[in-house]
C-alpha cells in the first residue's frame, strides 16, 4: 500500500516536468533563426509562397496558439510533417528508426552491467591489491577518450585489422544486428565503465565492513554467498541509481556512436535533422529522448524504493 | 575538413546550385581545361583514371564486356530526399534517380556538349522555332510497356507546368506534340540554343503517360522509367535500393545485356571516415564523398582506386554593390587580387584544384582559359584600392556560413591580405539559413557562395549572374551592366558555335575586368572505389550510369 502511494506520488510529479519539456522543445525551436517555410521551399521561394505556407503551418498565429496547437497535435500522436523528406509523417520517420537505438542502449547497458559486476567484485575483494589498482586505473582512461574515437578504433582493429566484426551498419537480420551491434554497444559500455565500477566498488567496500557482514561472515557463510547472496544485493541499490543516471549520458552519446557506425537510428537521424533544419524531426526527437530520460529516472526511484524501504517513507 | 563542413556545403550546393540549372548548346570549340585541371590535382591519386573509365554509357565507347551479376553499394553522406523529379532538388535524390529514368538527349562525358539518347536525331526548321526528333523504338519501361513519343508528351508537359519545382528548365518550350509514335515535335516560344541542353536536365525524365493509369503521388513512390534499373525500396535515413531492368535496350559493345549488376544500393553513412572503412573493409564499393583530406591515405591503402572527376563547382566572393564601396569597380578589383587562391587550394582542398580565372568553368561549354581573371598580386591589389575612391581602405563585415570550414577558411586567408591594404574586414557567423535570407535581401557586405552545373551549358549561370530576368540579382551582388546583358542576350538566340563561342569570351573578358564576382577556383570530384569496381564513371554534372558498371571479383 505504502508503495502503491509512492508510486503514484511520483507518477503525479511527473505531469507538469512533461509540460515543462513539451514548453522548452517547443520555445527552443522558435529560438533557432531561420525560417521553416523558406527551408522547405527552397531557393525558389517567393514572398506570396511563403506567406502562404505560414498560413497553412499556422506560423502566422501568436505563439501560445501555435504552442497550444502543438500539444493538441501531440496528444493525438501527431507530430507534424517532415521538411526535408516533403508529405512524410515525422511519427513514421523516427518509429521506423527507433530499432538500432533501442539495440544500442539495450544491449550497451547490458555490457556495462555484465562487465562492471565482476570487476568491482574483484576489486572490492582485495582493495589496495594491484588487481584492484588495476581495475580502478585502467577503466578511468575510458573516461578520457572520446566515444566517436574508441569507435573507430574499434572499427580499424576489429573490423579491418582481425576482421571478426562487421566495420559498421545494422545487419537485415536478427543475427546480424547481433554481429553489428557488439562495436557500437562496446564503444558505449566502455564509456561507462569507470564510473560504474568505482561507484559499485565503493559501496561494496562499505557494504562490507557493516556489521551484518562481519555476522553473516561469523554464521560461517561461504565467501561467495557473503558476497552476491548479501553484499552486491545491498551495494548494488545505490549503483542503480548511478546507472541510470548514465543512462540519460548514454542516450547523448547514441548520436555520435550512431553516426560513427553508420547505425541510422534515431540519434543519427537527429544529427541529420539538425543539419538538415528539418525542425519538427529535432522536436520529435528531443521529446523522445527527454521522455525515455523521465522514464529511466523513474523507473530507477521505483526500483530504489522497491530494494530499499526506507527510500518510500521520505 | 570534417563531414560537417561537407554537409553544411552540400547544404550550400542545393542552396544556390539548384537555382541555377542549366542549359546547353551545341559543341563548343576551344581547348578543353581537363587535362590541365586533372595534371594539377596532386600526384598522390590516381587522377588519369578518368580518362580511361567508359564515358558513362555512351554507345559509341570500346568498353570491355562487363561480368552480369552482384550489388554494388555507394556509400553517401546524405540521403535522397523524395523522388518526385519535378520538384526535388536535391543532388541526393538526382544521382539516384538518373538511373530509374531516361533523357531524350544526353550530356557527354567530358560535359562540353550533348548527345542522342531516347532521341536518335533532330533537326530543326528554318525559323529555328520547330524541333523534329526521331524517337528510339523498342525502348519499353521497366514494366514491360512499350514507350513512346506520347509518353514524352506527357512527361515534358508535366515537367513545365509544375509549381516551385524545375519548369522554369522548360520555359523556352512553347507546345509538344506527338504525330506518331517515333515522332516528337517541339516548337519553342523564341529562337533558343540552349534547348537540348535542357532535355538532358534529369526533370525531364521520361514518364509513363498519365503515369501508367496511377495517381502523381502513388507514381513518386515507387516509379518506373525506362532507365537501366527498376525501382526497389526507400527505407528514408538508411538506404534506397534499385533493382535490375530486364527489359532494358541497351547493349553494351560485345552485345552483351546491359545492365550488368543485379542491384544498386545508396546506402547513407554519415562519417567521413566509417564510409572510408566501410569501402576499404569491402562492406560498401562506392564511396560517394571522401574528404579531400583523406584522399592520400585512402590511396596508399591500397584497397580502393581514388578518382579526382571533374566536377563544374566554381567558388566564388559576392560584393554586396548596395554597399558604396564595392560599387566601386578598382576596390573590387583590389579584393580580388588580393585572395591568394593558391594557398585557399592547398589548405580547402589539399592541393587538388586550380585557381580559377573565368565565371565559366572548364567543364562547360565556351569556357575560355584567357579570360584574364584577376590573380593573388598585392602590388596590383595595392595599386587598384589607391586609384578607387577609398585609397585609404575602409571597414566591412565578412558573412560567414557558422559551421562551415571552408567559408572560414577563405575569410581568414582575405582578412589577412585586406588588413595589409587597410581595409578592416570583421567576420561574422551566421546560421546558414539566415545567410541564405541575407544574401537574396542583400542584406549582406562581402560573403562566400559557389555553383554547381546540371547539365552543360554555360546560359543558365549567366542568367543568373548577368541578367535581372534570371532573378539571381546577379549572384545577389546587385552588379548591373547593359554590355554584359547583351552579350548574354545575344548569345542565348545564337546557334552558330563559333559565333556563340566569341560572344562567351567576351562576356566572360567583360565580367572578369569588372571583378564583380571574383571567382576563386575549380575543384574536381573526388571518389573512392573498390579495386572490383569497373566502368565507374561520373560526369562533370555529378550524373553517373550505373547501368555500365559491372565488379570483376
Amino acid at each position: 500500500m505504502q508503495y502503491a502511494l509512492y508510486v503514484l506520488r511520483r507518477l503525479l510529479t511527473l505531469i507538469p516536468v512533461l509540460v515543462g519539456i513539451t514548453f522548452i522543445v517547443f520555445l527552443l525551436l522558435k529560438l533557432i533563426p531561420g525560417d521553416p517555410a523558406v527551408t522547405l521551399l527552397g531557393v525558389h521561394a517567393t514572398p506570396k509562397a511563403v506567406a502562404e505556407l505560414h498560413q497553412q503551418m499556422g506560423l502566422d498565429k501568436p505563439l501560445y496558439q501555435q504552442y497550444l496547437t502543438f500539444l493538441g497535435h501531440l496528444l493525438q500522436g501527431n507530430l507534424g510533417q517532415s521538411y526535408q523528406y516533403r508529405g512524410v509523417s515525422v511519427s513514421s520517420l523516427v518509429f521506423s528508426n527507433l530499432a538500432p537505438t533501442v539495440w544500442l542502449i539495450v544491449v550497451g547497458t547490458v555490457f556495462a552491467v555484465a562487465i562492471t559486476v565482476p570487476l568491482a567484485m574483484i576489486s572490492a575483494n582485495r582493495p589496495g591489491s594491484v588487481t584492484d589498482g588495476a581495475v580502478r586505473a585502467i577503466p578511468l582512461a575510458g573516461i578520457g577518450l572520446p566515444s566517436f574515437w574508441v569507435g573507430i578504433m574499434l572499427i580499424l582493429l576489429l573490423g579491418l585489422k582481425v576482421k571478426v566484426l562487421p566495420v559498421s551498419g545494422f545487419g537485415t537480420s536478427f543475427g546480424g544486428h547481433v554481429q553489428h551491434i557488439i562495436l557500437p554497444a562496446l564503444t558505449i559500455a566502455l564509456a561507462q565503465l569507470p564510473i560504474l565500477i568505482r561507484s559499485l566498488r565503493a559501496s561494496m567496500l562499505e557494504v562490507l565492513g557493516s556489521d551484518y557482514i562481519v555476522t553473516a561472515k561469523a554464521k560461517g557463510l561461504s565467501r561467495s554467498r557473503v558476497m552476491f547472496g548479501h553484499a552486491l544485493r545491498n551495494a548494488g541499490v545505490a549503483s542503480i541509481t548511478v546507472l541510470g543516471v548514465n543512462l540519460a549520458y548514454l542516450v547523448g552519446s547514441t548520436v555520435a556512436v550512431e553516426k560513427v557506425f553508420a547505425l541510422n537510428g534515431v540519434g543519427f537521424q537527429m544529427y541529420n535533422a539538425i543539419l538538415g533544419r528539418d525542425l519538427p524531426v529535432v522536436q520529435a526527437i528531443t521529446l523522445i529522448f527527454a521522455v525515455f530520460v523521465v522514464t529511466v529516472n523513474l523507473l530507477t526511484d521505483l526500483a530504489h524504493a522497491a530494494l530499499d524501504p526506507r527510500v518510500r517513507l521520505g | 575538413m570534417t563531414e560537417h563542413d561537407e554537409r553544411t556545403r552540400a547544404m550550400a550546393a542545393y542552396r544556390i546550385s539548384r537555382r541555377s540549372m542549366l542549359r546547353t548548346g551545341m559543341l563548343a570549340t576551344g581547348a578543353l581545361g581537363v587535362t590541365s585541371l586533372l595534371s594539377a590535382c596532386g600526384s598522390s591519386t590516381s587522377s588519369s583514371a578518368t580518362a580511361g573509365a567508359s564515358p558513362s554509357g555512351s554507345l559509341s565507347t570500346s568498353a570491355p564486356a562487363g561480368k552480369p551479376g552482384g550489388t554494388v553499394t555507394i556509400v553517401r553522406n546524405e540521403d535522397a530526399q523524395g523522388f518526385d523529379k519535378t520538384m526535388v532538388f536535391s543532388n541526393g535524390s538526382i544521382w539516384i534517380y538518373v538511373n530509374l529514368w531516361e533523357t531524350m538527349t544526353s550530356s557527354a562525358a567530358d560535359g562540353r556538349s550533348v548527345e542522342p539518347w531516347i532521341a536518335e536525331s533532330w533537326k530543326q526548321s528554318q525559323d529555328k522555332l520547330t524541333w523534329t526528333f526521331k524517337i528510339k523504338e523498342g525502348v519499353k519501361f521497366g514494366d514491360g510497356s512499350p514507350m513512346t513519343s506520347e509518353d514524352i508528351k506527357f512527361t515534358l508537359d508535366e515537367a513545365g507546368s509544375t509549381k516551385g519545382g524545375w519548369e522554369f528548365i522548360n520555359s523556352a518550350i512553347k507546345q509538344v506534340t506527338a504525330p506518331d509514335p517515333t515522332t516528337l515535335v517541339i516548337e519553342t516560344k523564341y529562337a533558343w540554343a540552349p534547348l537540348l541542353a535542357d532535355l538532358a536536365c534529369p526533370n525531364n525524365g521520361i514518364v509513363p503517360k498519365d503515369y501508367g493509369g496511377r495517381s502523381k503521388a502513388d507514381f513518386y513512390n515507387s516509379p518506373v522509367g525506362t532507365g537501366p534499373f527498376l525501382w526497389g525500396a526507400w527505407k528514408k535515413g538508411t538506404s534506397t535500393t534499385l533493382k535490375k531492368n530486364p527489359h532494358y535496350w541497351r547493349k553494351d559493345s560485345a552485345g552483351s545485356q546491359l545492365p550488368y549488376l543485379d542491384e544498386v544500393v545508396w546506402s547513407v553513412v554519415a562519417d567521413d571516415n566509417t564510409r572510408n572503412v566501410q569501402v576499404q573493409g569491402g562492406q560498401a564499393q562506392i564511396n560517394e564523398n571522401p574528404p579531400f583530406s583523406t584522399l592520400s591515405q585512402l590511396e596508399s591503402s591500397g584497397k580502393v582506386d581514388v578518382t579526382l572527376f571533374p566536377s563544374t563547382r566554381t567558388d566564388y566572393i559576392l560584393m554586396n554593390q548596395k554597399v558604396k564601396y564595392f560599387q566601386d569597380q578598382n576596390v573590387r578589383l583590389a579584393v580580388s587580387y588580393a585572395i591568394d587562391r593558391a594557398s585557399l587550394i592547398k589548405a580547402i582542398l589539399f592541393g587538388h584544384g586550380t585557381p580559377a580565372n573565368s565565371l565559366f568553368m572548364p567543364t562547360v561549354p565556351f569556357y575560355d582559359k584567357t579570360t584574364p581573371g584577376q590573380q593573388y598580386d598585392m602590388d596590383k591589389a595595392k595599386a587598384a584600392l589607391a586609384a578607387s575612391a577609398y585609397p585609404k581602405g575602409f571597414s566591412t563585415v565578412w558573412s560567414a556560413m557558422s559551421g562551415d570550414s571552408t567559408d572560414a577558411a577563405i575569410a581568414q586567408v582575405l582578412q589577412a591580405s585586406l588588413k595589409e591594404l587597410g581595409i578592416t574586414m570583421t567576420i561574422k557567423n551566421v546560421d546558414p539559413s539566415a545567410l541564405h535570407a541575407q544574401e537574396t535581401d542583400q542584406q549582406y557586405e562581402i560573403a562566400h557562395s559557389y555553383w554547381t552545373m546540371d547539365i552543360a551549358d554555360p546560359d543558365e549561370l549567366v542568367q543568373f549572374a548577368v541578367l535581372p530576368e534570371g532573378g539571381g540579382h546577379s549572384f545577389d551582388t546587385g552588379y548591373l551592366s547593359k554590355k554584359a546583358q547583351n552579350l548574354a542576350r545575344q548569345a542565348e538566340r545564337e546557334f552558330d558555335t563559333t559565333k556563340r563561342q566569341q560572344l562567351y569570351t567576351q562576356l566572360q573578358k567583360v565580367l572578369a575586368e569588372s571583378a564583380f564576382l571574383p571567382p576563386l577556383w575549380y575543384q574536381p570530384m573526388p571518389y573512392a572505389t573498390a579495386k572490383s569496381v569497373q566502368g565507374f564513371f561520373v560526369k562533370p554534372t555529378g550524373l553517373y550510369d550505373m547501368g555500365v558498371v559491372s565488379l570483376n571479383a
